[in-house]
């Protein structure tokens, strides 16, 4: 979704109102509980919250020029990695093998059988169309933000075709956008 | 509720800007070495090895050529010494200047690159090794032949300069005239992929 995306991909950028300020933090907060104690640091109350909104129905939420989340129309609210990095435990995680790791990092979706050789892992919570946490095998951190295609438990029982939708990894084009002026 | 969860730093490289375990999928793993080498060394334990042998190596030579500087005391401590060991010898010259290492040859190179069929591109790299400044050679190019000229990044990093169009014939004469400094034995041709001297 961001492998070409750049500045010239956004089409407006609006700081919403109060109402829908409330709206965008509350659904982080349900969609990451872990994250709620720290979203008064993340989304300070008093900075203006900025929805830059791009092509192909994507938004992103921005403090302080920094993008910090993004979501399609009005799907779940996904973090961008560089905030993953910081709160890692707030999403489920899959694994992948060594061998998907470029594959993973030019883009390409995550098939069910880099996540279920020796080196991939699966979260057997891990339901169908959430935002999950894409590690792979002996890496420490994150290496793209997916969506599941099904849930953990179909990835291991079917094993073929895609698991996951490759939203955001490292090297893309938000990646690359690390402040928005 | 819940505790505040302590926020992870995480190592991010400069150069490529992934995580530094992540380097070795990046787009240049050869560039971001030595900054891993320094900073992350934990991570790639074979780079570490690697570089202290050459580590090792550097500062036994240095140990030497200083030994043998001071001992000559002849005060020529960036010069290789003269009747250094044998064994040394050739290290020691490129070591005491540091940057030596790899002395790129002083060449300009010029390439025609045909893109479909009729439309062409001259390639002329190496210009910047005589002290030219690429951004004005391509002004100066552009104007001479009344085409379009622009420097890029060429598919080693280095910079070239693309002139629109063949002028690849015209040029060496125009390029010895405009720098003197560049002698036309300088100046080779890529013809079928082989190197062949202007001159
Ligand atoms: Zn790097």
């Amino acid at each position: 979704m961001f492998k070409k995306f750049s500045s010239e991909d956004v089409s407006s950028q609006n700081q919403v109102k109060a109402s829908v300020q409330r709206k965008i933090r509350q659904s982080i907060a349900d969609e990451y509980p872990g994250l709620e104690p720290v979203l008064d640091d993340l989304l300070p109350k008093k900075s203006p919250l900025i929805v830059v909104k791009c092509q192909n129905h994507l938004n992103l939420v921005m403090v302080n020029n920094v993008p910090l989340f993004f979501n399609v129309r009005d799907g779940p609210y996904m973090p961008t990695l560089r905030l993953l990095h910081q709160y890692p435990d707030i999403m489920k995680k899959l694994q992948v093998d060594r061998g998907a790791i470029k594959f993973v990092l030019s883009g390409a979706n995550i098939m069910c059988p880099g996540l279920t050789s020796p080196g991939g892992a699966l979260d057997d919570d891990a339901l169908a169309e959430t935002p999950v946490a894409i590690m792979a095998e002996g890496k420490k951190h994150a290496l793209a933000i997916g969506f599941t295609k099904m849930s953990a438990k179909d990835i291991r029982a079917i094993n073929k075709g895609i698991g996951v939708d490759n939203m955001h990894y490292l090297n893309d084009g938000l990646w690359k956008m690390e402040r928005l002026e | 509720m819940a505790e505040k969860p302590q926020s992870v730093r995480v190592l991010y490289c400069p150069v490529c800007s992934l995580p530094a375990e992540y380097c070795e999928f990046g787009p240049d793993f050869e560039k971001c070495k030595p900054w891993l080498i320094e900073n992350a060394p934990e991570l790639y334990p074979d780079l570490l090895k690697d570089s202290n042998d050459k580590e090792a190596d550097k500062v036994s030579e240095q140990l030497k050529s200083v030994g043998i500087s001071s001992s000559g005391g002849d005060g020529t401590t960036t010069a290789a010494p003269s009747g250094g060991t044998s064994t040394s010898k050739q290290e020691v010259k490129r070591l005491p200047g540091g940057k030596i290492k790899k002395k790129e040859k002083q060449e300009v190179v010029i390439e025609k690159i045909v893109r479909n069929k009729r439309k062409c591109v001259t390639v002329v790299k190496g210009l910047d090794l005589f002290g030219v400044k690429l951004s004005d050679a391509s002004k100066k190019l552009g104007k001479k032949f009344a085409t379009g000229a622009s420097v890029v990044k060429g598919p080693t990093e280095k910079e070239q300069i693309d002139v629109q169009g063949d002028i690849a014939y015209d040029i060496v004469e125009f390029i010895t005239e405009t720098w003197p400094d560049v002698p036309e034995t300088a100046i080779f041709f890529i013809e079928d992929g082989r190197k062949v001297a202007a001159a």
